[in-house]
């Protein structure tokens, strides 16, 4: 009752001289060139009809940690990289505020805790992540207008059906990034904006992956086919050791996994549009990639414990992939793709999908070697990775 | 016409591609990066600052220490590549560099330090280096 009525006193301390009267910015507060607020005291007189300007403090201004910045734009305009000068191009390695205080401004006193838990350098920084932001934004497309999706023409029916499967099971894989990135998003501190701000685009992007695996399912007489089997992303996003554990899995399994059969998918592309979406989410999951593996090489080089604490998650992680691995929808539908129908899915199909996780496995164990995680040789891992390891050693 | 591999020819394609702002939006734009190409014996070295191919170089194999990453192909294979793109206005699926690169033993894109940042880069600007070889079927080509 009582906020109700301040507030009806402040509206109408506030109300505009009469409608004759031409409102000027000396006379009207609404206006005012000066910061203006109206007082409690002038609230008191508002109650006579007088309004009342409030002498302007202006505390505030010269609270600032560092005045006078001019950051010019270069040839590639003003990126959010440029803006790291000075007091705001200090990148603590704790960041102890609890607050949204954005960096390089001065603390308010009393503010509440806001819990973040992910609050350390080495648990989040990667130097690409503000070249990354303006990357994403900069190489941008458009789902509904940008691929071509008027050469789609109709295709066999196990053809089709195929490439609906997997399509199901890509933007399944989208969605759980997406909902994975904003789950650990919000824990982390305001500090390490950079990393925040590319976050942002890489869960965008997944929703435009979202958007467009299922227009490609929907939009040639298809539709959408069997969940997949869903382990690794149960494992992704109840993954609650830290971000970078989390970054394993996410990037190091399934964002070179989903790579890998993108450039298959590329490569047996069966019209223009299909090549457009996979080539061009390979592009934006290559950003992820270069975010997972410059961050993990940080939180490597930064904390001794973190090669073995990364082994152990993969091994883990193995073991999840596996069990999604054994299951045959995707294989099947990516072999009948590779092999143009069923009937060159038994032979060549399949022969090209062996060749393609032996080439994830090579690819995987090659970013483990350059980031210093060990992992177990091809024959102690479970079937059938240590087939396609096997193979990628042997290749 | 431009002789293939020479640095007139991939400046014609450089003054093509530059000039063409349609590779600059959906999915193509900003590309930073010092990219090598290695036909057969010969190397040059492209250097790609933001919308554009500003530079292209004859070099040696040392050069290819600084680069972020280099294509290697024989001579052979590179003709065919731009020979498809003149064909087809563009690579057909046959001859795209990402599926040059799975088809390759050893990969078509590679450095010599071994960097996986700056090896991925690849991937990361893959469209624009497709559109960049893409609009060599806008010149005559001699090889």
């Amino acid at each position: 009752m009582a906020k109700s009525s301040k507030a009806s006193k402040v509206r109408k301390a506030r109300k505009a001289p009469a409608a004759s009267a031409k409102p000027s910015a000396a006379s009207d507060p609404a206006i005012a060139a000066t910061p203006t607020l109206v007082s409690s005291q002038a609230q008191g007189k508002a109650d006579s009809g007088q309004p009342e300007k409030l002498e302007p403090v202006l505390d505030w201004m010269n609270k600032t940690r560092q005045w006078g910045m001019r950051v010019k734009p270069g040839k590639a305009g003003l990126r959010l990289g440029d803006l790291n000068v000075g007091i705001y191009g200090e990148i603590p390695m704790q960041w102890s505020d609890q607050s949204r205080n954005p960096r390089g401004a001065v603390p308010r006193k009393g503010m509440p805790p806001v819990g973040y838990s992910v609050r350390e350098k080495v648990g989040m920084w990667a130097d690409s992540a503000a070249d990354l932001y303006e990357e994403a934004i900069q190489r941008r497309w458009a789902p509904a207008t940008d691929v071509p999706w008027n050469t789609i023409d109709k295709l066999p029916d196990d053809i089709e059906r195929a490439i609906c499967q997997v399509c199901t099971e890509l933007s399944q894989f989208a969605n759980v990034e997406i909902e994975t990135i904003a789950g650990w998003q919000h824990q982390m501190v305001y500090g390490y904006h950079e990393v925040k701000q590319y976050l942002a685009t890489a869960s965008f992007d997944a929703a435009k992956h979202y958007e467009c695996f299922r227009k490609r399912a929907l939009v040639n007489g298809g539709g959408l086919g069997v969940e997949g089997p869903g382990q690794v992303n149960r494992m992704i996003l109840e993954s609650s050791g830290g971000w970078s554990a989390t970054v394993a899995y996410l990037v190091l399994v399934r964002a070179v996994f989903t790579m890998t059969i993108l450039k298959y998918l590329a490569r047996h592309a069966y019209n223009d549009a299909e090549r457009f979406i996979y080539e061009h989410v390979l592009q934006d999951k290559a950003r992820l990639l270069t975010y997972g593996l410059d961050h993990l090489h940080f939180a490597v080089a930064h904390d001794d414990e973190q090669p073995a604490v990364l082994a152990t998650v993969l091994a883990i992680g193995d073991r999840v992939l596996t069990r999604d691995l054994r299951d045959p929808a995707l294989r099947e539908a990516l072999a009948i793709i590779f092999g143009r129908g069923i009937r060159g899915a038994r032979r060549q199909g399949m022969e090209t999908y062996e060749e393609m996780m032996a080439d994830f496995m090579q690819t995987h164990l090659g970013y483990c070697r350059w980031l210093g995680i060990a992992r177990a040789p091809a024959e102690a891992m479970p079937p059938p990775l240590n087939r396609h390891a096997g193979a990628s050693v042997a290749a | 016409m431009a002789k293939f591999p020479s640095v007139r020819w991939f400046d014609a394609v450089r003054e093509v591609f530059n000039g063409d702002e349609s590779v600059q939006g959906g999915g193509g734009g900003y590309c930073n990066c010092v990219a090598g190409m290695k036909v057969g014996k010969d190397i040059f070295v492209l250097t790609f600052e933001g919308v554009e191919c500003t530079d292209a170089v004859k070099a040696d194999d040392a050069a290819l220490d600084d680069v972020d990453f280099y294509l290697d192909m024989p001579p052979a294979d590179w003709r065919e590549m731009i020979a498809n793109i003149h064909t087809n206005n563009g690579a057909d699926r046959h001859h795209t560099l990402n599926t040059l690169d799975l088809e390759r033993e050893d990969g078509l894109a590679t450095s010599h330090h071994g960097d996986q940042y700056r090896e991925d880069l690849f991937f990361r600007y893959n469209q624009t280096f497709q559109y960049f070889f893409n609009a060599s079927a806008r010149i005559r080509t001699d090889f």
